[in-house]
């Protein structure tokens, strides 16, 4: 990890890689906050919002995941001219929903998608762009929070380093006073998954997906374990009756963001 | 102990009353979600719901909030400038249950004593408290850890009885406040109508312990309930629920936040869980209780054993919240009935004293 004190005016960028781009989008949702930005680093490079291009940076903010042959070697030739490696979102952090393409072999899935075109694609197995090269600081989101954003882009500035929350959602959910969401009937990944975000879809009437990835020590097994007939809370019993969920949905809903690594769970 | 009996059209008189002047909050149904009930702003009494049954979070939030400013901070030239924050508008609290009562004075002990939690304090002086009597839930279990009938820190105590409500008056605050409405002497009728409600509501308490919460702390010290910490561990997702909506807890988190101009900021806590896996975690890397068993087995021996130890008094007031929100069915008198029951019945074979 680089920790770096800036003696001038650092030159940043934005990168993206197979994403939808709506980091970008929310950190353009600063607004008017952006000159703010702009006071403390020297924007030289933005596809999304502007003309020009560099070739070495202080630092490099990235979107998106690493999904052709030539993504590794446009992510590595990034990480040769940035001092400064920052992963923006889940595509970029831990993969996010492009990793369902991992569910099936390169070759099916892009003839599958592609048909006789297939030949024009390179694609190799999808990783996040923190599993290619070396990465400075991560946020992780989908979106990234704009919030976090801020609070990564001033970790960067004072030379700090930068450790992600690690509490799940219900930290954030309880906090802020929202109604659990099983005791609406409905199934959420909260417990499990990382905050920072303000329980932002609980707070919209949504339940917690788990975009951004689970906590370091998510106890998933014990997920599965609150859905077991035998020992169910009145309210697990009422949300599991209402949706008919079986461990095969539970499983597919763990899968779109971060698939539960099996090994590195369990511990009690 | 003085007794007063208040119409309902009188209370609401008191409760108008109190709008006029001062800022009042109480049980509100939600408008998110019907059926759920939370303290909230009240601008007309028809707003407020006395008979509720819990609130997510505890009124402890008026004293202590999820998350509060401790003071801002700009950096310039002259130095750094700090200015404490601090809310100073009077207000009331109405339509507080027993076990919220009981866990008000149980933070006054642990956050009044030496080095003061000034901000406790602080709002605790801020605030007038009117408790009302309730009705138990299938997670209650206020029978076992003696709150059933707490009034302390109440100013002002109602209890529905027919025509309105019996007013137990245990302050001077209390009864300067219900001096601004009509009420009239309590009869031993209003008294006997009153205790047979108690009997009624203590008949309904269906979760209870099997031991006096005063002996928990003895059966916890004998230890060896690896097993039990273990199975626990296994289905607790360390989500920290449990902390979060205690009306007890009282651990919390200290960070700064930065603006993008990087000069000035504020610092705050948050309510904190020891559950979560970095609660304990300090620097140099080391984690206190990295194990997910020695964080479920430190919630119970810290509300009865550690704190009992030191205030003479469990911190769990049987409200029920913790059992109603872990979704594991992680339940507090379940869990303390294993624990007896184990000690009871494995001492002879159980391992060393550790755990």
């Amino acid at each position: 990890m680089v920790i770096k004190n800036f003696s001038s005016k650092p030159r940043a960028a934005f990168f993206d890689f197979a994403c939808c781009e709506g980091c970008q989008l929310t950190v353009l949702q600063l607004d008017d906050r952006l000159l703010e930005l702009m006071a403390h680093v020297e924007i030289i490079e933005w596809r999304q919002v502007m003309s020009g291009r560099g070739d070495k940076y202080d630092i490099a903010f990235c979107e998106g995941g690493v999904v052709r042959n030539e993504d590794v070697d446009r992510i590595r030739s990034i990480r040769d001219r940035t001092d400064i490696l920052a992963a923006l979102g889940s595509c970029a952090s831990i993969a996010c929903h492009n990793s369902l393409r991992n569910e099936w072999n390169v070759e099916y899935a892009i003839k599958h998608v592609y048909g006789e075109n297939a030949g024009d694609f390179d694609l190799i197995p999808v990783r996040p762009i923190s599993e290619v090269v070396e990465v400075d600081y991560q946020a992780t989101g989908c979106p990234v929070s704009l919030k976090e954003f801020v609070t990564v882009f001033e970790h960067i500035l004072t030379g700090k380093i930068y450790r992600p929350p690690n509490d799940p959602v219900c930290r954030e959910c309880k906090q802020n006073d929202y109604v659990c969401v099983y005791e609406k009937g409905r199934i959420c990944l909260g417990p499990v998954t990382r905050c920072g975000c303000g329980a932002a879809c609980v707070a919209h009437g949504d339940a917690c997906h788990g975009c951004r990835g689970l906590v370091d020590d998510a106890n998933t097994d014990a997920v599965f374990k609150a859905l077991e007939p035998k020992s169910r809370h009145t309210i697990m019993e009422q949300m599991v009756r209402k949706n008919r969920l079986t461990e095969t949905d539970l499983m597919k809903k763990l899968s779109i963001y971060d698939p539960p690594k099996k090994p590195e769970n369990g511990k009690e | 102990m003085t007794y007063r009996t208040i119409s309902i059209t009188n209370l609401n008189r008191l409760f108008e009353y109190i709008i006029e002047s001062k800022d009042l909050f109480a049980p509100k149904e939600r408008e998110d979600q019907p059926g759920f009930y939370r303290f909230d702003r009240i601008l007309k009494p028809d707003e407020i719901t006395l008979s509720y049954g819990t609130t997510t979070i505890p009124p402890k939030a008026f004293f202590f909030p999820p998350e509060e400013t401790l003071f801002t901070f700009s950096l310039s030239d002259e130095g750094a400038k700090l200015n404490p924050e601090l809310e100073e508008a009077p207000f009331v609290l109405a339509g507080v249950h027993p076990c919220d009562l009981a866990a008000i004075e149980a933070l006054d002990l642990a956050l009044g004593q030496p080095p003061a939690d000034h901000r406790w304090l602080f709002n605790r002086r801020r605030a007038v408290i009117i408790g009302v009597d309730c009705t138990p839930d299938e997670y209650c279990f206020c029978g076992s850890v003696n709150t059933l009938n707490s009034r302390n820190p109440a100013d002002l105590f109602l209890t529905p009885v027919s025509g309105g409500y019996l007013v137990e008056i245990p302050t001077a605050r209390g009864l300067e406040l219900l001096s601004s409405v009509e009420t009239f002497e309590a009869g031993p009728e209003h008294l006997e109508e009153a205790e047979t409600r108690r009997k009624e509501k203590t008949a309904q308490l269906t979760a209870a312990f099997n031991r006096t919460s005063a002996d928990i702390a003895g059966v916890l010290e004998s230890g060896g309930f690896g097993d039990i910490w273990k199975e626990l561990a296994s289905r607790c997702y360390s989500c920290g629920s449990c902390n979060l909506v205690c009306p007890t807890c009282f651990c919390f988190h200290t960070d700064d936040r930065f603006e993008l101009n990087l000069t000035s900021g504020h610092r705050f806590r948050s309510w904190d869980s020891c559950q979560f896996l970095e609660f304990a975690l300090v620097t140099g890397g080391h984690n206190f209780r990295g194990l997910r068993r020695n964080r479920v087995r430190h919630r119970w021996r810290c509300k009865f054993l550690h704190l009992y130890k030191e205030f003479g008094r469990v911190f769990c007031t049987g409200c029920g919240r913790c059992s109603r929100a872990c979704t594991a069915d992680i339940n507090m008198a379940d869990v303390i009935n294993r624990l007896v029951h184990e000690s009871e019945n494995h001492s002879e074979t159980r391992p060393g004293k550790e755990g």
